[in-house]
């Protein structure tokens, strides 16, 4: 209840619109001709996209030896990215599930991005499981359907078959989650939109929307049930992405801290991405009323929670190796703090825990330039993370014998801008194509009235 | 529990029906049904290695040495030379005759030098993919009737796929013949993927 | 050979010939099917891959058409899909191993060493079990050449006829120059063909000399002979430089003889007590007890040092003063009085080239009585019979152009000798040079005649390695090309072309049927030579003068003159030896035992000399040695002296040419070959032929750094088990993966040396591997094991493992199942070495088990961690998960292009494809061979039955394999030596692979000393 007289007091949307200017507001996005900014980030991101589209297409078929990975590293690049992607999805999961259960009411102004990212990350990180395989026209073989080899089933001990059916819920849910909340604005743009085309296909998505009481009563209950849905996935999904390396025996990598160390890092990762996304957006796309620096404010106090907790989890690691008396749990971590790859450990480190303490302070959370760059140190800090657990906990294992180190190619690289390609490529289509923010949301919290007199939920 | 609907649809790699022309009309109805030729008199291998092998054209000969025709087509010949007077001519039959040139040999089954020697390409009914080693000793060893795997041979005019190969088929007759043994007598068939793939 | 052994051999060729002969065609089409069997595997598994995707089209295609072509009449012992095992002799370098040649549908596929062998007793060296590949070479010479252009024999002969007639008219000098041949009827044909002419020699060379032992033994007894050695009965053996382990006269002879002398499970075990005296670290050098560095110029100062302290103590006046370091003079007393405790039972071996050294050495063991008990000049070894002096002079007889026709077998002297382009000019000169050499090589590029010689898997032959041990060796194959065998060649160009099976069996007949007295019948006797592979028959023994101690000098102290500059020391690799295998892609990627690298040779330096120069390993320096100098890749060496740069000779040949396009190509792949486009350098032109003698050792050379840099492809990038300091907190600082003991200690407790407790603790897991059948397990010997590496290769033809090339090895993608890893201890000065041959382990908690999405990798009823090809999808988990990370994945197609040479694959084991995860198997293929035999006869497999490719060829023995639940087995009995210990034991993944400890000859009785 503090939350909401807090609210009361300083509203969350400026400069006190009318609910009709909100909806113009918001659509004129799209109602617009792309700016020449959009057509060359677009342009950049698609160039990216191919350059991707052009190494994966040449390391499926030439062999995984276009990467840098050798007979003791067998993962890097591949499964770096693919973690890294799925946490950057959960942020959205988050913002649009949890803070919808905890009436964190701020959310209303980015959850549709947020989600729309989730959606995007997810596909990036879908393509790795699939091309990191020696033989991907095989990927079949992972999903249990019967057959002629008497029945030959797979193997459900593997975490990576836990995982295959972890992320296909994810992205299932993340898309019927988004995809509702889309339907009131799908009608919106449907009423207002010129083009016979887009009334058409905007009116079959809305599946009949009419905005009575009836209808909003329904959607809120279906889209209060996804909510609850997607709440658990926030905290499965990256688990069992933990458990890949937590069941393992290799030094670094089985942990039992590694879930909840790599949820907060997941929703770190997510949060810094968000802001990213959203610094840029609300600039050019003039939704400074809408986007404000208190929304800003808040996520970088998300940011500061969960880098903390990151931060702990790094220290934790640390004390339990050398706590343990394994020796070669120990050697793992002062070989990443001080081996030959210890320039990504200490990388990760500045970026996740040293960069993200400038938070504490108000001045820096309001300059919005600050955040941003912040929020892309987070980013790259969070990519090495998963980096140096992969990397290092492999290239120097039990047998001094098998020491190797690990030098990435010029496909692997390309690999990594193809994906940021996609998933930019996917956002700049979709802050064209639908409404970055949820008006019938937005609209909720505009007006005072309407606050005071409880919610639609 | 699902293989055989799965595999009543052919699946892909299923060869089951397959039935290829082969160089000489080679019949194993008359040889194997009719005549009662054993099955391991022409195909030793299957004791002595991994393939039952397909016999030397000298095998052949042991029979087809004397036997040139069908009896129908012999007598035929005597009456008629009976008839004419003459001694009778020695009928070949023509599917004899492709081995007689394969072998090189000349009417009166002579080495014919002139005649080069080329041997008789059969065409392989039963494939198994490369990776699947398949080893047909402990198979007589444990007394496995040939026709379990090849189906009625004794009765084919040519040689058809009868079984259709596939793993779970390989595989569901090693946990039957663990169940219930092999004629009578207990046998243990492992199923282990290193019986066949290595 | 049991009975039912016996018939799968031939017994005689009339046999195998009548049913060759007539089936001809059918015989090839038989291979034909062979290849296209194997041809077809690989269009499977690319299918496989393809396939699923297309699977909808394929369903409404038929699978290709395949044929099956019998014989047209079988002949008897062929069976398709059987394999037949045929008696021989490896012809890999001199020594003259027995070998089984393993045959399959006609064509030879591996080569495994005989049992029966006397010398060899069963194992073969890496180079040995690497030669079947030669056979299938698409480079050799399928036709004579008539300057450099392909003829017929008919013209060959007439021309070669023609010439040689009008010399032996003017009776010009006729020289036949080769390399060690053993064998007597060759040697025989040889002289009988030089007979013909009024001034003919045969002069033999060695690239790898021993010469200066022979000049020794004549001044010393007599008669240029080669003593055999006989390490077996040595309980102390002090060796100066000979790498009697590794490439010294009859490596894999000696080392089962060494590890017969040292066998801590007989009763009473004995352990023989063996003093390394050398420059650079040896193979010999790094299983030695005690190991003494030493500057090449004391070698001979020390050895004749020692003579005089031994000479002392058995009241004799001879003294040679000590060396100027007191260490190895206090050394040298101390090796003295162990030797002198065990005259008769000791052995002083050297490998130097200097005749007065050897003669020293001669001397050494002369008071020690050892002539006649460690070795024996009465029953001689031939396997070197070079002879330097005579070499010399030949060699200036053809500069001075006064030879009239020179002909040139099994040695390629242009690019084995010094001053190969000078011999090569005179060679141009000579009237008539023919070669018999089976490529175009570097000598056969200046002789006016090629007569290409059969493979020696193709042709009749024989060998007498030791006097009065003659083996056989007997074509398992027709003849390829148009090659002809040398003794046929010169019959014919004596006259009268005899086939060279009459010709051995005639030779046979005359020489050798009267040397024995067994067999009473020559056909019985040949029948049985044949079938058995080698004959016993009396030598032809000669009674040594009595040892002349007047040809023993005392040596002058080494000179501190040459001082100045590093010593440059030519040394041979396990697997080239001087580089007549240097066309052989398997031992070019052969890891070098002591340096791990593979593709190239480099200027080995010691860490002290390296640092002082500044130089990092990689870094390209110049060695300047007055008449030339050499560019190569430095390689920074523990345990080697400090003022020695050692080379490795036989690289640089002019055939690996071949190799610049081998392994994947993709658009980051460097080529296999150097900036010349070939192999390594060579370093031959470095060799120094001075007075009679060909030296190995040159002093006084420079050394510099070019500025250019090229990575080593090395597969151990890390050579100790002791962590880095900076990485080790409290107390981890070696890894307990290796253990070892002394002598001393574990005669006071077997079990000393163990680290950490057997980890039999309680088991999480439910036990669901009963094992109620056979429970497979192996056993390696790390006190026996060498790092000879045969193993490796031996694994490599067996399980079909694929070349990957220089580029990818340097990326840490080798493709071996079986590696050996090498630990040093101790400083960086004094080394002691440790090999670990490390291989899947088939763990029964197997880690890359669980991890598998697939199941394409799981446990067998019997132990066997199974690895399904066919299954695999290449996620890396499993490798990943792997503590030992014995796993290997098929990064690319790995390149099976030459059709020839995939006529070796064994066709019992799949191919594997791209993206493809594979691993040891315990060659799972024999295992199920063995148990269907069994089965039939209806026994149990009996212990032994089953011999995995390592094991089979392991000249120490090393390696045990067998059935744990069998109590009586090998294995069994090793698992319960208290010896044994598992690596990373604590893991408690329960590996079936045990080891067991490494034990030195010290005195020292704590276990584990420090590990720096």
């Amino acid at each position: 209840m503090a939350e909401v007289a807090w609210l009361v007091r300083r509203p969350l949307i400026v400069g006190d619109k009318s609910v009709a200017q909100v909806t113009r507001d918001i659509c004129a996005a799209m109602e617009t001709r792309p700016s020449a900014l959009w057509w060359a980030g677009f342009l950049a991101a698609l160039s990216l996209l191919g350059l991707g589209v052009t190494a994966i297409s040449y390391e499926i078929s030439t062999g995984i030896g276009t990467w840098g990975e050798n007979r003791t590293v067998g993962w890097a690049f591949d499964i770096t990215n693919f973690v890294f992607w799925i946490g950057i999805g959960h942020a959205g999961t988050l913002i649009s599930a949890i803070l919808f259960l905890f009436r964190q009411r701020w959310r209303t102004s980015v959850n549709r991005a947020a989600e729309a990212m989730t959606i995007f990350a997810v596909m990036c990180a879908g393509i790795f499981p699939l091309i990191h395989m020696g033989r991907p026209w095989l990927a079949h073989w992972m999903f249990p359907y019967p057959n002629t080899r008497g029945s030959l089933w797979i193997n459900f001990r593997s975490p990576l078959v836990w995982d295959f059916f972890a992320i296909a819920t994810y992205l299932t849910i993340s898309l019927t989650f988004w995809y509702v909340g889309l339907l009131p604005d799908l009608a919106t743009i449907r009423d207002r939109t010129a083009s016979p085309w887009r009334r058409r296909i905007a009116g079959i998505l809305s599946l009949g929307w009419n905005g009575s009481t009836r209808t909003w009563q329904r959607y809120e209950v279906v889209y209060l049930l996804l909510a609850g849905l997607g709440t658990p996935l926030v905290v499965s999904v990256h688990t069992i992405v933990s458990w890949d390396f937590a069941t393992s025996l290799i030094p670094g990598w089985h942990a039992t801290i590694f879930p909840p160390y790599f949820v907060a890092g997941a929703i770190f990762s997510g949060m810094a991405m968000v802001l990213t996304l959203m610094i840029v957006a609300r600039k050019t796309m003039q939704l400074e009323d809408y986007i404000t620096p208190r929304h800003v404010d808040i996520m970088c106090k998300l940011i500061i929670a969960t880098g903390g907790i990151v931060g702990l989890s790094y220290a934790t690691e640390f004390f339990m190796a050398l706590y343990s008396s394994n020796p070669y749990e120990q050697f793992v971590f002062l070989n990443r703090a001080t081996g030959p790859l210890c320039w990504a450990y200490w990388t990760m480190v500045s970026c996740n825990v040293l960069v993200p303490q400038l938070l504490w302070f108000r001045r820096v959370r309001s300059n919005l330039v600050l955040v941003f760059v912040i929020s892309i140190f987070v980013n790259i800090g969070m990519w090495f993370e998963r980096f140096v657990i992969i990397v290092t906990s492999l290239h120097h294992d039990f047998l001094p014998s098998s020491w190797v180190s690990y030098r990435p190619t010029c496909i692997e690289v390309a690999t990594l801008l193809g994906t940021f390609g996609l998933f930019f490529t996917c956002f700049l289509l979709f802050v064209r194509l639908v409404p970055v923010i949820a008006i019938g949301e937005v609209k909720a919290v505009v007006s005072h009235d309407k606050l005071s007199g409880g919610t639609h939920a | 529990m699902l293989t055989p609907k799965l595999t009543a649809i052919r699946l892909p790699g299923i060869q089951r029906g397959y039935e290829p022309e082969q160089p000489i009309r080679f019949s194993h109805r008359l040889h194997a049904g009719e005549m009662q030729i054993s099955c391991q008199y022409c195909h030793s291998g299957a004791e002595r290695s991994r393939h039952a092998g397909i016999p030397a054209a000298s095998v052949c000969m042991n029979c087809h040495r004397f036997v040139t025709a069908p009896l129908g087509a012999v007598r035929a010949e005597d009456e008629l030379a009976a008839k004419e007077n003459r001694p009778p001519r020695r009928v070949i039959a023509p599917e004899l005759r492709k081995l007689y040139d394969a072998l090189g040999l000349d009417d009166d089954l002579r080495r014919d030098p002139a005649k080069p020697q080329r041997p008789i390409a059969w065409v392989k009914v039963h494939n198994l993919p490369d990776f699947a080693y398949f080893d047909h000793r402990p198979h007589v060893a444990a007394g496995v009737a040939c026709q379990t795997c090849h189906g009625p041979v004794e009765t084919m005019e040519r040689m058809r796929q009868v079984a259709d190969l596939t793993m779970g088929w390989c595989v569901n007759c090693h946990r039957d013949a663990n169940r219930t043994g092999i004629a009578g007598h207990p046998v243990y068939a492992s199923i282990d993927c290193a019986v066949c793939h290595y | 050979m049991s009975a039912e052994g016996a018939n799968r051999y031939w017994r005689a060729l009339e046999e195998r010939g009548a049913a060759t002969a007539a089936e001809g065609p059918d015989e090839f089409a038989a291979r034909r099917e062979g290849i296209d069997l194997f041809l077809s595997r690989r269009g499977f598994l690319k299918a496989a891959g393809f396939g699923a995707a297309g699977a909808l089209l394929a369903s409404c295609a038929r699978a290709p058409v395949q044929e099956a072509i019998p014989f047209l009449s079988a002949p008897e012992e062929i069976v398709p899909g059987h394999a037949l095992y045929y008696a021989s002799t490896c012809a890999g370098c001199s020594a003259a191993c027995g070998m089984l040649v393993k045959s399959r549908d006609g064509r030879p596929i591996k080569l495994e060493g005989n049992a029966e062998h006397p010398l060899s007793r069963g194992a073969l060296c890496a180079a040995g079990q690497a030669s079947i590949l030669g056979l299938y070479d698409s480079h050799r010479l399928r036709s004579p050449l008539h300057r450099g252009q392909r003829a017929s024999w008919e013209e060959v002969d007439r021309a070669v006829g023609e010439r040689i007639a009008t010399i032996s008219k003017n009776g010009g000098a006729v020289r036949f120059l080769s390399s060690t041949i053993t064998g007597p009827t060759i040697r025989a044909e040889i002289d009988r063909f030089l007979g013909s002419f009024a001034d003919g020699r045969h002069v033999v060379y060695d690239p790898l000399s021993c010469s200066a032992i022979l000049d020794a033994h004549e001044r010393t007894h007599g008669a240029r002979v080669l003593p055999r050695y006989l390490f077996d009965r040595a309980e102390v053996i002090a060796s100066f430089d000979a790498d009697f382990l590794g490439t010294w006269i009859a490596p894999v002879e000696f080392a089962a003889a060494w590890r017969a002398g040292r066998d801590l499970e007989a009763k009473p075990p004995r352990f023989s007590y063996h003093v390394q005296i050398e420059p650079l670290l040896s193979v010999t050098g790094s299983k030695a007890d005690r190991r003494i560095r030493i500057a090449p110029r004391e070698l001979g100062p020390a050895l004749s040092h020692l003579a005089g302290l031994l000479a002392k103590k058995a009241g004799l006046t001879f003294s040679s003063p000590p060396p100027a370091d007191p260490e190895l003079s206090a050394a040298l007393a101390t090796l003295a009085d162990r030797l002198w405790q065990a005259r008769r039972r000791s052995l002083v071996v050297c490998g130097s080239q200097d005749v007065a050294t050897q003669v020293a050495c001669n001397f050494a063991n002369e008071i020690l009585q050892n002539y006649g008990n460690t070795l024996d000049v009465e029953r001689p070894s031939y396997q070197k019979q070079g002879n330097d002096r005579a070499l010399q002079e030949l060699l200036s007889e053809i500069s001075a152009g006064k030879v009239a026709a020179l002909f040139i077998a099994a040695a390629n002297p242009v690019s084995e000798l010094p001053g190969g382009e000078n011999i090569a000019a005179a060679l141009d000169k000579l009237p008539l040079v023919v070669s018999f050499a089976s490529h175009r090589d570097e000598t056969a590029d200046h002789a006016h005649f090629v007569c290409p010689d059969h493979h020696p898997l193709e042709s009749w032959s024989d060998a007498e390695p030791v006097a009065g041990i003659i083996s056989v060796t007997q074509p398992v194959i027709r003849p390829l090309g148009q090659t002809r065998s040398l003794v046929e060649t010169l019959s014919t160009w004596r006259g009268r072309p005899t086939p060279a099976y009459e010709i051995f069996q005639a030779s046979w007949r005359s020489r050798i049927f009267a040397r024995q007295s067994q067999e009473t019948s020559f056909q019985r006797f040949w029948d049985r030579a044949v079938h058995d592979g080698v004959a016993a028959v009396e030598p032809a023994r000669f009674s040594p003068r009595p040892f002349d101690v007047s040809a023993v000098k005392p040596a002058a102290p080494a000179k501190a003159g040459a001082a100045e500059g590093l010593s440059l020391v030519l040394y041979a690799k396990v697997a080239m030896l001087a580089g007549q295998h240097a066309e052989n892609p398997w031992l070019q990627e052969l890891p070098d035992p002591i340096s791990k690298v593979a593709w190239d040779n480099y200027a080995c330096l010691a860490p002290a000399t390296a640092a002082a120069l500044g130089v990092a390993e990689g870094d390209v320096v110049r060695l300047d040695f007055g008449a030339g100098s050499l560019e190569l890749p430095a390689y920074v060496q523990p345990g080697q002296h400090d003022g020695v740069v050692a080379v490795a000779l036989g690289y640089g040949r002019k055939g690996t040419a071949r190799f610049a396009g081998i392994g994947p190509r993709w658009l980051d792949a460097e080529p296999s070959v150097g900036r010349d486009g070939l192999v390594g350098v060579d370093a031959s032109g470095a060799l120094e032929l001075t007075d009679g003698v060909l030296r190995y050792v040159r002093e006084g050379v420079r050394i510099a750094k070019t500025g250019r840099t090229r990575p080593l492809a090395c597969t151990q990038t890390h050579h100790t088990i002791t962590v880095p300091d900076m990485f080790a907190a409290n107390g981890s600082v070696r890894r307990p993966v290796v253990q070892e003991t002394t002598y001393a200690a574990w005669q006071g407790n077997p079990a000393a040396g163990r680290e950490g407790e057997e980890a039999e603790s309680e088991d999480l897991w439910p036990d669901d591997h009963p094992y109620n059948g056979h429970r497979w397990a192996m056993a390696i010997d790390l006190t026996a094991c060498t790092g000879c590496s045969a193993c490796v290769v031996a694994c490599q033809v067996e399980n079909n493992i694929p070349v990957v090339g220089r580029d990818e090895v340097r990326r840490h993608r080798e493709m071996h199942w079986l590696r050996i890893d090498r630990y040093y201890s101790g400083s960086q000065a004094e080394v002691d070495v440790v090999y670990e041959p490390m291989l899947c382990q088939q763990c029964e908690n197997a880690p890359c088990e669980t991890v598998c999405p697939v199941l394409a990798t799981v446990h067998s009823e019997e132990g066997l961690n199974e690895q399904v090809y066919n299954r695999c999808v290449g996620t890396r988990y499993c490798a990943n998960n792997c503590p030992y990370k014995t796993r290997r994945f098929n990064w690319f197609n790995y390149p099976h292009q030459d059709p020839f040479a995939n006529l070796v694959l064994n066709p019992d084991v799949a191919v594997r494809s791209r993206g493809v995860m594979e691993k040891c198997s315990f060659c799972v293929q024999r295992i199920q061979q063995a148990k269907i035999e069994a089965k039939q006869a209806g026994q149990p497999v009996a212990d032994g039955a089953i011999q995995p490719a390592c094991q089979q060829t392991c000249p120490a023995g090393a390696i045990v394999f067998g059935d744990l639940n069998d109590r009586s087995s090998r294995v069994a009995a090793a698992v319960a030596n208290p010896r044994r210990f598992r690596v990373l034991e604590e893991m408690n993944v329960r590996p079936s692979v045990n080891y067991l400890r490494v034990v030195r000859n010290r005195d020292e009785t704590d276990g584990e000393k420090s590990h720096g």
